[in-house]
């Protein structure tokens, strides 16, 4: 798949604008990646009084995927700082979840499934 | 099922208004006929005809997205009205499938799934004037001029997937209409190329007048029912529409991923009324590319538009008219009005101020940049909404305080 490296690039970069975004001030980002995914872990900080940008980022990421969409739009990714895309990022991940409590960090996985080409 | 509804009403429209032999006519005359802007096939062909190939596009448009089992989003729903729209000028069903055919080839080429190009072939045909340009008005031989009509228009739609994405950066997604920006560069070049080796291109004005009361009343249907069928699908209620207002409109946007469909039929009829209304109000014509302009807006009512985002466009545009050497309901204006809602994620994103300040710039650019394609490339608001996004949104950006 062209550039499929490059996308995961740009989905960490669009997270790590997010979490700015959020306030945090401390983010570890970890990507695996094996012979069926990529998984991207990202945990960070948040400030409290941006409880709502949290919910935000939930919805977007559970955006369903659409790969008709992200041929013609994935470079708009992680390359804005004054808007996001993270329903982008949903639209080209396959599972996403995010674990947030009051107090502590938040954990997000995004897993991206390696397609066989027809 | 929705769309497919307004595609057949389209065709059925057209047999109302015209005899099928009339019909027949004005279509091959839409065929044969240059497309290049301004051309309003209501001019060329008839009220009939221009319905009946529009319908028949938008059908066949559903038809592809269908068999490919994508599922309805805002995406889809703009890339179908976009072809309902310029089925009306310029698009026809035979100048489109060649563009398509090379988007095909690229994606064999690159052994990957025609899905994830499908809609930049359809949104690319915003450049099959070139195909009829070449093929029918060249004073080559049919032998010679034809091949390479549908040749040159193969090797556009092969190179628009790369081109496309590449330029989405440009803009940063703030110009709605990214294939127009793509499609004015490919034109601009492609059309450079030609004229070195002397082809003249000329201008060219079919704006037909006359048909607003007729018009009118099809598009209050259309819009009306429109909002009906929204209303009753979102559980008779307004339920989630002002969820809209919430949103910069900035590419991507899908609005029935994000809100769902019932509410965005709502905004997509709410905008279609408001649309009309403007091109009523500042006695402007209903015709062909006014059509197509209205249609615009309803298609992306569903991928990024709505009143809070497009009215300072229209603003923009209406005090260039107080100040500067046109009309506010010159044919082109007109359609810069319309088309240039491409800019509303400006105004969602930066504020008002920033999104008159669009539109005015806006109103001046289009005028300007349709000599460099000839006319070839039909979202020529796409190609100058790209030139003004990407100018504004460094200067912008400078200027704004960071968070």
């Amino acid at each position: 798949m062209k550039h499929d490296r490059l996308k995961i690039s740009k989905i960490v970069d669009e997270l790590m604008n997010y979490c700015f975004y959020m306030g945090s001030t401390n983010i570890h980002v970890d990507v695996q990646e094996t012979d069926e995914f990529f998984k991207i872990y990202c945990k960070c900080d948040y400030k409290d009084s941006n409880l709502k940008k949290v919910e935000k980022m939930v919805k977007l990421l559970n955006c369903t995927k659409h790969e008709e969409l992200e041929e013609y739009y994935w470079t708009l990714t992680g390359d804005c700082d004054v808007a996001n895309e993270l329903s982008l990022v949903g639209m080209m991940t396959d599972e996403a979840t995010v674990k947030y409590s009051e107090g502590q960090d938040i954990e997000i996985t995004l897993y991206r499934y390696k397609q066989n080409k027809e | 099922m929705v769309l497919t509804l307004y595609g057949a009403l389209f065709v059925v429209l057209g047999f109302l208004m015209d005899t099928p032999e009339g019909i027949l006519r004005g279509l091959r005359q839409i065929i044969l006929e240059p497309d290049f802007l301004i051309t309003d096939y209501i001019g060329v062909g008839g009220l009939g005809a221009a319905f009946v190939n529009a319908g028949i596009l938008t059908l066949a448009a559903i038809f592809i997205l269908y068999r490919m089992e994508i599922k309805v989003t805002g995406a889809t729903i703009s890339t179908v009205w976009l072809m309902t729209g310029f089925g009306l000028f310029g698009k026809n069903i035979f100048n489109v499938w060649f563009i398509m055919a090379g988007v095909w080839l690229y994606a064999q080429y690159q052994k990957d799934k025609f899905i994830k190009y499908v809609y930049i072939g359809l949104f690319g045909t915003s450049l099959a004037p070139l195909v009829t340009q070449i093929m029918f008005i060249t004073n080559m031989s049919r032998w010679v001029s034809i091949p390479l009509g549908m040749a040159v228009g193969v090797f556009v739609g092969f190179i628009l997937p790369p081109v496309s994405a590449y330029l989405m950066r440009v803009h940063q997604g703030f110009n709605l209409y990214n294939i127009g920006f793509t499609a004015g560069i490919i034109g601009t070049i492609t059309v450079s190329v030609l004229r070195s080796y002397g082809l003249n291109m000329e201008t060219r004005m079919i704006w037909t007048t006359g048909n607003n009361q007729i018009l009118a009343m099809i598009l209050v249907a259309l819009f009306a029912l429109m909002i009906l069928i929204g209303f009753y699908l979102n559980g008779k209620s307004m339920k989630g529409y002002k969820n809209f207002y919430k949103y910069s409109g900035r590419l991507v946007t899908d609005f029935v991923i994000l809100e769902g469909f019932a509410p965005s039929l709502l905004n997509m009829g709410i905008n279609g009324l408001f649309a009309t209304a403007y091109v009523l109000a500042i006695r402007g014509d209903l015709n062909g590319p006014s059509l197509g302009g209205i249609f615009t807006i309803v298609g992306f009512s569903a991928f990024g538009k709505h009143l809070g985002n497009m009215l300072p466009i229209f603003i923009g545009v209406f005090l260039g008219s107080l100040t500067k050497v046109w009309y506010i309901n010159d044919p082109s204006i007109v359609l810069a009005a319309l088309f240039g809602t491409t800019l509303a994620p400006i105004a969602g994103e930066f504020g008002w101020k920033y999104g008159i300040l669009a539109g005015f710039l806006h109103s001046s650019v289009v005028l300007n940049v349709g000599f460099l394609h000839g006319g070839i490339n039909l979202y020529n608001n796409g190609f100058a909404g790209g030139i003004v996004a990407a100018t504004l949104i460094p200067i912008i950006e400078a200027f704004k305080k960071e968070e």
